[in-house]
């Protein structure tokens, strides 16, 4: 019993590694922009599907299918920004929120009049290592490093170059940015595409993982942000640990009870950090 | 004069609708049931939208009134007449419980929508997760009563349409009493300004949880007048964040600061919705709800106001 446990820690580990890749998007565009992506996980959705079509309809090798899958999301993510977030940037934002909300039933509903209803996944599978009595999954594993490296570029990205210090100047102050010379609709644009790419790429380390299919992505959108919310909204090392944070209780809840009632103490969480600590656990409150 | 006038298309408008569904097929009757609860439902929704705040979590009290009075009658035999009071009850004392931890907290706007997303999203899970008494995601279907007034039961669709008309009216007549009474001009005040009206001695939070209260109770008696209509519930057609989404899009749509813009929002998008799956239907499933999302996007996007608050302005202008 304890043995089984301690592997569902192991496991919950991993997939925070996971959860936290899932996550880094979400937090660049809703902790940063402060935009309520609620299509978000149907993105990664559109990203699995791309990767699908290039995989096994277009025969195309895994690596050459990724770089492609990675690109079009952020293509797809300038595209979004063009025709629904910039015609609302000065509406007010739940009007942003209820645009992105029709966007999930013009996606969901288009990957089902193209693929169907199937569940489909690239035929690959990555062995399960076994370490001492305890069993980890490759695709985690991988998943879990990819999320590192990635949390890494992204920091590099915001806090090292020009354009990452005004993406974040933004966030704070739109009309001062403006004063300092800065146009923020350039950044708005690479803010949005580098969403876009950060969804491509969670799409790519999923795809040994998870099967798609035309619903898969509401859950997904929902847990990335009960954990950028947990970590503190654009707190990117927040967003980090409360990824391994929702990885180990839901793993171990998964395996005391149901999967349900796992889901259910997320959302309890999400909720009880919403009214009692908004700033998450890392975040300085700040001004509203 | 212009006042007459329109008194005189209201009243015209008003025996058409009473006298309209002798005169159709059960086809027709039965959207026009569909855009009657819908419409009761999303008028309820904006109790609380039009004071800005815009709840994504309505499907959690629409499912609690169905569960809550359909378990009931299948297990106890009690009527839905009483069965949805006790369910009303239920999804007020979770709007209670819900709704003063938000506001004692300050959680407004955006975040509010977040905040009941997530609960629209716990009740659905909860109602899968009890799946002994509930059918889990298969749902189950309420047992047959033949035609039975005590039991809100008929087979024929005139009675649900009179029924459902029955609720709009009550929901218009508890809109306008809701502008006469105090909660109207103290919700006003605290949507110009939260912080002035405290400090002027109107208990925010107070009235902030009565309309919640209010909106939470109707929309769970909508529910089980709904589960009563189908007689078959389903946690995906009657909680989650798709039906959440879906009654908050009417009531925009059509203008949710309007007395009749839910109810024009309504009318639109179920016509828009069965017109699309007309064409579609058998050909591409999900065409017409593709086609049907990129029209609310645009109405987001070009129409804010809602299509009947668009108009309403536009007039009121000249």
């Amino acid at each position: 019993m304890l043995n089984l446990i301690i592997n569902a820690i192991i496991n919950g580990i991993l997939l925070g590694g996971v959860y936290a890749l899932l996550a880094i998007g979400l937090n660049l565009l809703f902790g940063v922009l402060k935009l309520i992506h609620l299509a978000y996980g149907q993105f990664v959705m559109i990203g699995l599907y791309i990767l699908y079509v290039l995989v096994v309809n277009a025969g195309l090798p895994f690596w050459a299918a990724a770089i492609i899958t990675i690109i079009v999301t952020g293509i797809l993510g300038i595209i979004v920004h063009i025709l629904i977030v910039q015609p609302l940037l000065d509406a007010p934002r739940l009007n942003q929120l209820l645009a992105l909300a029709g966007l999930i039933i013009v996606f969901e509903n288009l990957s089902m009049v193209i693929w169907g209803a199937d569940y489909r996944n690239i035929q690959m599978s990555l062995p399960v290592v076994a370490v001492g009595g305890f069993y980890i999954r490759m695709s985690y594993l991988i998943a879990f490093i990819g999320g590192l490296i990635t949390l890494g570029l992204l920091y590099l990205f915001l806090y090292k170059t020009y354009l990452g210090l005004s993406i974040r100047a933004i966030s704070q102050d739109l009309e001062g940015v403006e004063l300092m010379g800065v146009n923020p609709k350039v950044n708005f644009y690479v803010t949005m595409a580098a969403g876009g790419i950060l969804t491509g790429i969670v799409a790519v380390f999923f795809a040994p993982i998870y099967a798609v299919h035309p619903h898969f992505g509401s859950s997904f959108t929902i847990l990335a942000f009960i954990i950028v919310v947990l970590g503190g909204m654009g707190n990117l090392l927040g967003g980090f640990i409360s990824a391994f944070i929702m990885g180990v209780v839901t793993s171990v809840a998964a395996f005391l009870t149901t999967s349900e009632i796992a889901d259910i103490i997320a959302m309890l969480i999400f909720i009880g950090v919403m009214l009692v600590r908004p700033q998450g656990i890392m975040g300085i409150r700040e001004a509203r | 004069m212009k006042r007459s006038y329109l008194y005189f298309l209201g009243t015209l408008i008003f025996i058409g609708v009473l006298i309209f569904p002798h005169f159709v097929s059960n086809y027709i009757i039965h959207i026009a049931v569909l855009i009657l609860i819908w419409s009761y439902v999303s008028t309820v929704w904006a109790y609380m939208g039009r004071f800005g705040l815009v709840s994504l979590g309505h499907g959690a009290f629409l499912g609690i009134g169905a569960y809550t009075s359909g378990l009931l009658f299948n297990n106890f035999h009690l009527t839905p007449l009483v069965g949805m009071f006790i369910g009303g009850i239920a999804a007020a004392i979770v709007a209670l419980i819900l709704g003063y931890a938000c506001f004692r907290f300050g959680v407004i706007g955006d975040y509010f929508a977040l905040v009941t997303l997530a609960l629209a999203e716990v009740i659905m899970l909860l109602i899968i997760a009890l799946r002994e008494f509930t059918g889990g995601s298969l749902g189950f279907t309420l047992n047959k009563m033949g035609n039975s007034f005590l039991y809100l039961s008929s087979d024929s669709k005139i009675f649900f349409y009179y029924l459902a008309l029955a609720f709009v009216i009550l929901s218009i007549l508890i809109w306008k009493k809701i502008d006469k009474s105090k909660i109207y001009k103290a919700m006003r005040a605290i949507g110009e300004d939260e912080l002035a009206s405290a400090s002027l001695g109107i208990n925010v939070i107070k009235y902030k949880v009565i309309i919640t209260i209010i909106s939470a109770f109707l929309t769970a008696l909508g529910g089980s007048l709904y589960g009563q209509y189908i007689t078959y519930l389903n946690p995906h057609t009657l909680s989650g964040v798709g039906v959440s989404l879906d009654i908050a899009f009417k009531a925009i749509l059509g203008g949710m600061f309007n007395i009749w813009g839910p109810t024009v929002g309504t009318i639109l998008i179920v016509t828009m919705e069965e017109t699309f799956r007309g064409i579609f239907g058998s050909h591409f499933i999900g065409v017409s709800e593709v086609l049907y999302g990129i029209a609310l996007i645009c109405f987001i996007i070009f129409l804010p106001k809602g299509i009947y608050g668009t108009i309403v302005n536009k007039l009121s202008k000249k």
